[in-house]
């Protein structure tokens, strides 16, 4: 009962701010000076027609009510200028972007956690060694360098100079032209989640439970993995959340680099061109995704560890 | 262990124990000097600033971090006084150069110089910049004769050369007559004497040389290093600014909210909840295209010392200061009202109130002062964040624009020409993750240092 009643208070903050994020992004497109169909060559008897067939002639608030009834049933508008009449629903999924980026993102997701936790506790178990300490340096590089920086790195040794893999990604038809986007996608919560579950391990290598399991005379290994691991995945999960954000921020640039036709690259390129339904349907996409994991987080979070008072907020 | 000890020497030695009750004339004496000092306790009190010095100074990584930063504060702030380049001007036909390369007109002058020219003037330049030469005349003077020689078209096909042992001392080869064989020209021209340099030609200062593109050029012929130097300035200072935006507004939401408590603390928090689970970067994305407009509006129309202030930042810096006022001191302020939640219910705070301090007096004066420790945490940690927020969007093209320069916005600018000319990105991109390493570090190291629940 008191969990039904926690996801449902959680479903509805999610609802919540999607509405906010929603408002927001329509009132600062709004909030833009001229219009999207202003050119040089265009009258303003063109611009006014062209404002009345798409309903911006309307009252902003009477555009933001529009744009939430159309948004439920999954009308997102049309393109106004990058594929002009094109629905950007169509835009967003019918043109393999989505997949395209989902595919990239969850891969990264993938190693970031896969490399990550095993490595974060394998600096635990070694602390102060040389593995340790030559890990906590890379990790700490790792959280430092920006993804750009990362990448054009790599494109420069591996692509250009070596010739391994491919300059330029496109649209991921080879299984070489992922590495290096995955690669640069998954490198800085990978040293994130190394850094997370080191701490985390320690925290739990000190606790009595580990001291009696010792005393038991259990073998390290099973102490380590069935003991303390488990207790210690718990800050893990949480980080779960920022790091679907920051795979999703990481994905702007990077698909912009190796060239891949995703959703990030189309968003930036959308973004400069001021092409506002565009904006908007990807601003709400990208941010679903976000909210959504935050929410399986939190759910997942309070089975993992019914410890957790459901009531008490986390910390940043 | 002790207790059981003085046990039994109470019991072994009473005689002993009621000795001390015996007292003789010397024990009435005054107390000298070096007795009194042998009562005053023998540990100065450590204050919080000398303990978390203490303990930031034993952690070495962040000692190095300190150190790191500041010679990246040095090349930042003062490295521009010491380089003949400023970082906006277009210095022709010094465009695409590589590291420690020279222009060929650089590479002249420095021939020149290294054949033994005594003195050497040209008109149009900065004083003592031998790459702010354009156009114009220029006058050697070797062993009191003055050469002249009009530096035109022809200088691209044709290389000035000085040997002081031979009779004529400054010659012209021209790139016809050149030997690939021999090294040499097979011909050349000997330069005509004048009797003095034209007026307003300055004589370039000779033992700086000529000073070398450590960085290399970009395309347009702009030095390098000088725009790293400026680069990393204004990065740094976004990211201070940007930090000192959330300190302010982070420290005084969270503490309000947590000292009034109850509803108030209820409905601040939630608002906080809120913007907390916005996803940040897609709002700061759309807020640096929708301010740009209104922004430029704004500082081309108002003339209150603010828009002129402001309008000297750009459109750019300015719009990632308002992103950041907007949505990144909600973790700021949830820390400091959990340090303030705790700290009010100690018993000075009571004690001002029974005083009839007022709320704001108490805040100000009792519970930030003793917040202060995560207060420099957390802006510490902020500048890096910053920093590498401010590079991501400039990146993109949305943050600092042209004619500014920020370490992001030169990486960017280098991104289309990434493959021919590397260093152009690498020197940047190193410098920036540099900055946010050390200042990362020296974070992690003020909070062992500074943070009292780490302490034992």
């Amino acid at each position: 009962m008191d969990l039904a009643v926690y996801i449902l208070k959680r479903i509805v903050v999610s609802i919540l701010t999607l509405l906010l994020v929603a408002a927001i992004t329509f009132f600062l497109m709004n909030a833009i000076p001229g219009s999207p169909f202003m050119t040089e060559k265009s009258t303003p008897e063109q611009i006014a027609l062209a404002n009345a067939k798409y309903g911006l002639d309307k009252p902003v608030p009477v555009q933001f009510l529009n744009y939430l009834g159309n948004l439920a049933h999954g009308d997102m508008g049309v393109s106004l200028k990058m594929q002009q009449g094109t629905s950007v629903s169509k835009i967003l999924f019918g043109q393999g972007k989505f997949i395209l980026s989902i595919k990239l993102g969850l891969l990264a997701l993938f190693f970031a956690v896969l490399i990550g936790i095993p490595l974060g506790v394998v600096s635990a178990y070694f602390r102060g060694k040389w593995i340790d300490s030559i890990l906590r340096v890379v990790t700490t590089l790792g959280i430092a360098m920006p993804g750009f920086v990362v990448a054009t790195l790599m494109l420069f040794q591996f692509a250009v100079a070596l010739h391994w893999l491919p300059v330029q990604s496109d649209s991921l038809e080879t299984p070489a032209s992922y590495v290096m986007p995955v690669i640069c996608l998954a490198l800085n919560p990978l040293c994130r989640i190394v850094k997370l579950t080191r701490t985390s391990m320690l925290d739990s290598i000190n606790q009595d439970y580990i001291r009696t399991a010792r005393a038991k005379g259990l073998k390290t290994k099973l102490i380590l993995f069935k003991h303390a691991l488990r207790n210690s995945l718990i800050p893990v999960i949480t980080y779960l959340g920022p790091l679907t954000a920051g795979i999703i921020t990481g994905a702007l640039v990077v698909e912009q680099i190796f060239h891949i036709p995703g959703l990030g690259n189309y968003f930036v390129t959308s973004i400069l061109n001021r092409d506002y339904p565009v904006i908007m349907g990807t601003t709400i996409l990208l941010a679903v995704l976000i909210i959504f994991m935050n929410l399986v987080v939190d759910i997942a979070y309070k089975f993992v560890d019914p410890r957790i008072n459901i009531t008490k907020k986390r910390g940043r | 262990m002790d207790g059981k000890k003085s046990f039994q020497v109470f019991h072994t030695h009473t005689d002993s124990i009621l000795d001390m009750n015996r007292f003789s004339e010397d024990d009435f004496q005054k107390a000298n000097d070096d007795e009194k000092r042998s009562m005053v306790q023998m540990h100065k009190s450590v204050s919080f600033w000398q303990d978390g010095w203490r303990r930031f100074r034993r952690n070495y990584v962040s000692m190095g971090a300190s150190l790191l930063f500041f010679v990246i504060l040095l090349f930042a702030f003062i490295g521009p006084l010491f380089i003949d380049y400023s970082y906006e001007e277009q210095y022709r036909s010094a465009q695409k150069l590589a590291p420690m390369q020279y222009s060929e007109m650089e590479q002249m002058a420095r021939d020149l110089l290294d054949g033994g020219v005594d003195g050497l003037y040209a008109t149009s330049t900065k004083a003592g910049s031998l790459t702010a030469i354009r156009k114009g005349d220029w006058y050697f003077t070797v062993k009191g004769k003055t050469y002249a020689f009009h530096l035109d078209k022809a200088i691209e096909k044709a290389t000035l050369m000085c040997d002081v042992e031979a009779e004529d001392p400054v010659v012209i080869g021209k790139d016809k007559d050149w030997d690939p064989e021999a090294k040499a020209f097979t011909e050349t021209t000997p330069l005509e004497t004048t009797d003095t340099p034209a007026e307003g030609a300055k004589e370039l200062v000779l033992d700086k040389g000529v000073f070398p593109h450590v960085f290399g050029t970009d395309s347009q012929g702009r030095d390098l290093m000088a725009r790293c130097m400026y680069g990393s300035r204004v990065s740094i200072i976004i990211g201070i600014v940007a930090a000192l935006i959330v300190l302010v507004i982070g420290a005084l939401y969270g503490s309000i909210s947590g000292f009034f408590g109850g509803k108030v603390d209820a409905v601040m928090m939630r608002i906080v909840d809120l913007i907390y689970s916005v996803p940040d970067v897609l709002i700061v994305l759309l807020l640096q295209v929708v301010l740009k407009d209104p922004l430029q509006h704004w500082f081309d129309t108002s003339k209150s010392p603010l828009a002129v202030a402001m309008s000297s930042l750009g459109v750019g810096i300015v719009s990632i200061f308002i992103t950041f006022a907007l949505l990144y001191w909600v973790g700021m302020a949830r820390i400091i009202r959990g340090q303030v939640l705790q700290l009010k219910e100690q018993e000075y705070v009571t004690a001002a109130t029974v005083l009839g301090a007022s709320s704001a007096r108490i805040i100000r004066r009792h519970l930030l002062p003793n917040c202060v420790g995560q207060l420099i945490i957390q802006t510490c940690l902020q500048i890096p964040s910053a920093i590498f927020l401010e590079s991501f969007l400039s990146y993109l093209g949305l943050g600092v624009s042209a004619p500014m320069a920020s370490l992001g916005s030169l990486c960017s600018d280098a991104k289309e020409t990434f493959l021919l000319f590397p260093y152009r990105l690498l020197f940047p991109a190193i410098i920036l993750s540099l900055i946010v390493l050390s200042l990362n570090l020296i974070g992690d190291g003020l909070r062992d240092a500074l943070d009292p629940r780490l302490k034992n």
